[in-house]
């Protein structure tokens, strides 16, 4: 048995609840179109919460520490990069509205600024990102600082060692050091960040660790800790763990699966609705298509199936890992709506021959097309249908990954294809008026 | 005496047979997302990661002879987080029917032998002249006791009612005075409703011990004694797996049956939006907080977010948009309370509390006083972590809160609220 087709209608329907899905949504939602938002759990648990633009040229090794001038030589060099193709003011407008959104429902982050800052990674090493959160923020401060610091790490959590941020930072950080401590009232085996950053959302909890924190700061002001303070509202807990501890401390981000992301992904599934979109969490879109009327999309949940008709669809599925691009031995697929990929011409020219090469590998850089509509580009190098707009990692030309633009490639495009679809769709009050 | 052995599966076998086509384990990417968002990781030193990469590394022997098998509830919390999809919980119920009986958890054997005894269906082997006779007793004593229920209805066996509600047993056996609110909502919105003498009960312990054949048969029953009834919808109560049992049990095995299968949450808020049931929030005048659990069995094993939402808004209109405090997560992301699957018959309590753990976590960040959750299991495990871990709150089914909330709930139906809640009404 299965229940009866579950029925929901919304002006824009966006595919895919990554961090393009995500941002595509708060766009359309502070621009007062009608949006439902489906797409499976992707790759957001992964990140570090950092919010790149462009952390690296394309092709080099060089770190950026102007992404705004480092924009203006990728608008020369790779002209056909999605973050080519967007005004620098429509990407900061992007990141400064997405980073907004966040900041109204728990999540601060620091604003994008003229320069990148210099981020720890799990490994204890260095990269250039925008917009780091506010539970982060002290990190690099205290990097730059160099204040006497303590790293702290949990028995039984694994993917994080305060030993090795440690060893990472010693020969530029003389005054650092490691401590190991349990975590309290967790039973022995392995710990896990979320379950850590959970327990902490606790008032019991924070004043226990409070305790075990202050025992091993010895002389230093400042600690750092695996991103682990609090899920829902970790900038309250972040408050809350300094003003019982009288110090200073700062999240590193952890390797998957990442507090930070999945932070994000819950705040999101929740603020969205009180914002007006209709989320239909966690199940993929099995079909997608085009009539008259509208864009029909039809998906499965365990309780049978479920229909959504929309006058316009984001395209947000993802690369790989989200399904958003499929690998056969004959080629790469656009498994939806059969969009043509751009891609290495064979499967043997997918890759370089050395796996570490700076260059990169062809792979990665294949992708929809999509035009300055954002509409994606169907066989005859012509947009698929007028009331279809792509966004997020799914685009051609860049590797994100190498470029570390992830964030700003998901956020800019996502930007970018709400402002198409509106002008499909017709015009709104303006963003922020009374909904 | 030699126990039996427990004969080796082979997981990835089984898998393969299990899987829909173009589905894999091999996908699994080992992020670890199941099992940081798992309760029951870490207990018998399984998590359900280690177990995927288990079964694909062929360690046959020793996945199938953990007991964490016990541990897991079945919550499908796992599946729900992996980008892949990768459902442990099929691999783990395929793992508890393997088990002989006589090294399966006893109490849930037991339960299940009780709910194959007789028509009844019922896990605490309540005979159906016996539950026939003590809602007909229950029913005298309020139609004299209470003079505004004193033609208060409960049909038993009504041919061609409206809905079949279904009973939890452990009412008629252990709290019958606690069928009687949902007796006085029904009463109030003018539902034609009937329990039946056949297949009235909700639990079905069958289902957790991986015993297909006997889950069917419960289910059969069921079904049968609906249909003969003529009833257009058998309504699930507060009582959490007897609807997940119940659906899936007619889906799995392609089951006849001539009528719908609903919540009594739709229904609530339903009859709330109608009109019908005319509840409000204005006896919370201290602004007593509550928060809600989402059974796992009904909101992400079953109907998803919309029943979740059916639930926040009758708990929003119950208890005041101010009172009520979401836990975190919520709605189909929740976790389960560790009472599901059958944990609270399966004898190992110690693990049953590390699990509950989560759950108290979550309930003490919201600062609520109460727990609202319509189902029997999560009502007893939330319950026994309070206790366990020092909580300071109590757990209430949705028909005592609402009764109060009409200014209609007798006085030996209020066992479960605390003094705060009894002083507003005596």
């Amino acid at each position: 048995m299965t229940g009866p087709p579950r029925n929901f209608g919304a002006e824009l329907a966006v595919v895919g609840s990554g961090m393009a899905g995500l941002a595509a949504s708060v766009f359309a939602a502070n621009r007062h179109i009608t949006t439902a938002l489906t797409g499976n759990s992707g790759a957001l648990a992964y990140t570090t919460g950092y919010l790149d633009l462009l952390g690296r040229v394309d092709g080099s090794t060089a770190e950026v520490a102007d992404p705004w001038l480092a924009l203006e030589d990728l608008r020369q060099a790779r002209p056909s990069h999605p973050l080519a193709r967007i005004a620098a003011a429509d990407i900061r407008a992007a990141f400064d509205e997405f980073t907004a959104f966040v900041g109204e429902h728990g999540i601060a982050y620091s604003p994008a600024g003229a320069h990148n800052i210099c981020a720890l990674t799990p490994a204890g090493t260095l990269k250039r990102t925008l917009c780091v959160p506010a539970t982060m923020a002290a990190g690099p401060r205290a990097v730059s600082e160099k204040a006497a610091c303590v790293i702290v790490d949990f028995e039984g959590l694994k993917g994080f060692s305060a030993r090795e941020v440690v060893a990472h930072l010693a020969g530029r950080w003389p005054a650092i050091e490691a401590r190991r401590v349990a975590f309290p009232g967790m039973p022995r085996g392995e710990v896990y960040a979320e379950v850590m950053a959970r327990a902490m959302e606790v008032p019991a909890t924070r004043e226990r660790l409070a305790e075990v924190l202050r025992g091993v700061a010895g002389a230093a002001r400042v600690i750092g800790l695996p991103a682990m303070l609090g899920m829902h509202r970790p900038d309250r807990v972040h408050a809350e763990l300094q003003r019982l501890t009288g110090l200073e401390i700062f999240e590193i981000p952890t390797l998957p699966p990442s507090v930070p992301g999945v932070r994000l992904r819950e705040l999101l599934e929740q603020a969205l609705p009180k914002a007006g979109v209709t989320l239909i969490p966690q199940h993929k879109v099995a079909q997608v298509s085009f009539d008259a009327d509208g864009a029909a999309l039809l998906l499965h949940d365990s309780f049978g199936p479920i229909r959504i008709r929309a006058r316009a669809v984001i395209l947000a599925t993802g690369r790989f890992l989200s399904g958003g691009l499929e690998a056969h031995p004959n080629g790469i697929r656009e498994p939806l709506l059969n969009l043509p990929v751009t891609q290495p011409a064979g499967r043997a020219d997918w890759y370089r021959e050395r796996y570490t090469d700076s260059r990169g590998h062809p792979l990665h850089r294949a992708g929809i097309e999509i035009d300055a509509e954002s509409r994606p580009l169907g066989p005859r190098g012509r947009p698929l249908d007028d009331r279809l707009f792509a966004a997020g990692v799914i685009v051609a030309h860049q590797d994100w990954i190498r470029s570390r633009s992830g964030a700003g490639i998901a956020i800019a495009t996502a930007y970018q294809a709400v402002a198409a679809a509106q002008r499909y769709l017709g015009p709104r009050p303006p963003p922020g008026a009374p909904r | 005496m030699a126990q039996t052995t427990i004969p080796t599966l082979h997981f990835k076998e089984a898998a393969l047979e299990l899987l829909p086509p173009g589905a894999n384990f091999d996908a699994c990417l080992s992020c670890g997302l199941c099992s940081s968002g798992c309760p029951a990781s870490g207990l018998e030193n399984m998590d359900p990661r280690k177990f995927i990469r288990m079964a694909l590394l062929g360690m046959d022997e020793e996945l199938s002879n953990t007991h964490w098998v016990w541990c897991c509830t079945l919550c499908k919390r796992c599946e729900y987080v992996c980008p892949m999809k990768i459902d442990v919980s099929k691999l783990v119920f395929l793992a508890r029917g393997n088990w002989p009986k006589d090294r399966q958890p006893a109490g849930i054997v037991r339960s299940c032998a009780l709910t194959q005894r007789g028509a009844s269906t019922s896990a605490m082997g309540m005979p159906p002249d016996d539950f026939v006779l003590v809602v007909e007793d229950v029913l005298e004593e309020v139609r004299a006791t209470q003079p505004a229920f004193r033609h208060l209805q409960a049909p038993v066996d009504k041919p061609g009612a409206h809905f079949f509600v279904n009973q939890n047993s452990r009412e008629p056996m252990s709290e019958p005075e606690e069928m009687v609110p949902l007796w006085k909502i029904l009463d109030l919105v003018g539902a034609d409703w009937t329990y039946a003498s056949s297949g009235w009960a909700a639990e079905n312990f069958c289902m957790f011990t991986g015993d297909e054949e006997a889950w069917r048969a419960v289910i059969k029953t069921r079904v049968e004694a609906v249909n003969a009834l003529g009833c257009q919808v058998w309504l699930n109560t507060e009582c959490g797996h007897s609807y997940y049992s119940m659906w899936q049990g007619v889906e799995r095995f392609g089951l006849d049956a001539h009528f719908r299968m609903e919540s009594l949450i739709t229904w609530y808020a339903r009859w709330i939006r109608e009109g019908k049931l005319p509840i409000n929030a204005r006896w919370n005048r201290q602004g007593i907080k509550f928060t809600v659990q989402d059974p796992c069995m009904i909101v992400r094993k079953s109907f998803g977010d919309p029943i979740a939402e059916d639930m926040r808004f009758v708990v929003r209109t119950l208890v005041g948009e101010d009172n009520f405090v979401d836990m975190q997560p919520n709605r189909s992301a929740n976790y389960c309370c560790g009472g599901g699957g059958g944990s609270l018959q399966a004898g190992k309590r110690e693990q049953r509390l590390v699990y509950g753990k989560r759950k108290f976590d979550q309930i003490t960040a919201t600062g609520a006083a109460y727990v609202l959750t319509p189902c029997h299991n999560c009502h007893s495990q939330i319950e026994d972590v309070g206790h366990h871990y020092g909580g300071h709150y109590g757990v209430v089914h949705f028909w005592t809160l609402m009764c109060l909330s009409l200014g209609i709930l007798g006085e030996n139906e209020r066992r479960y609220l605390g003094a705060d809640l009894r002083a507003l009404i005596d």
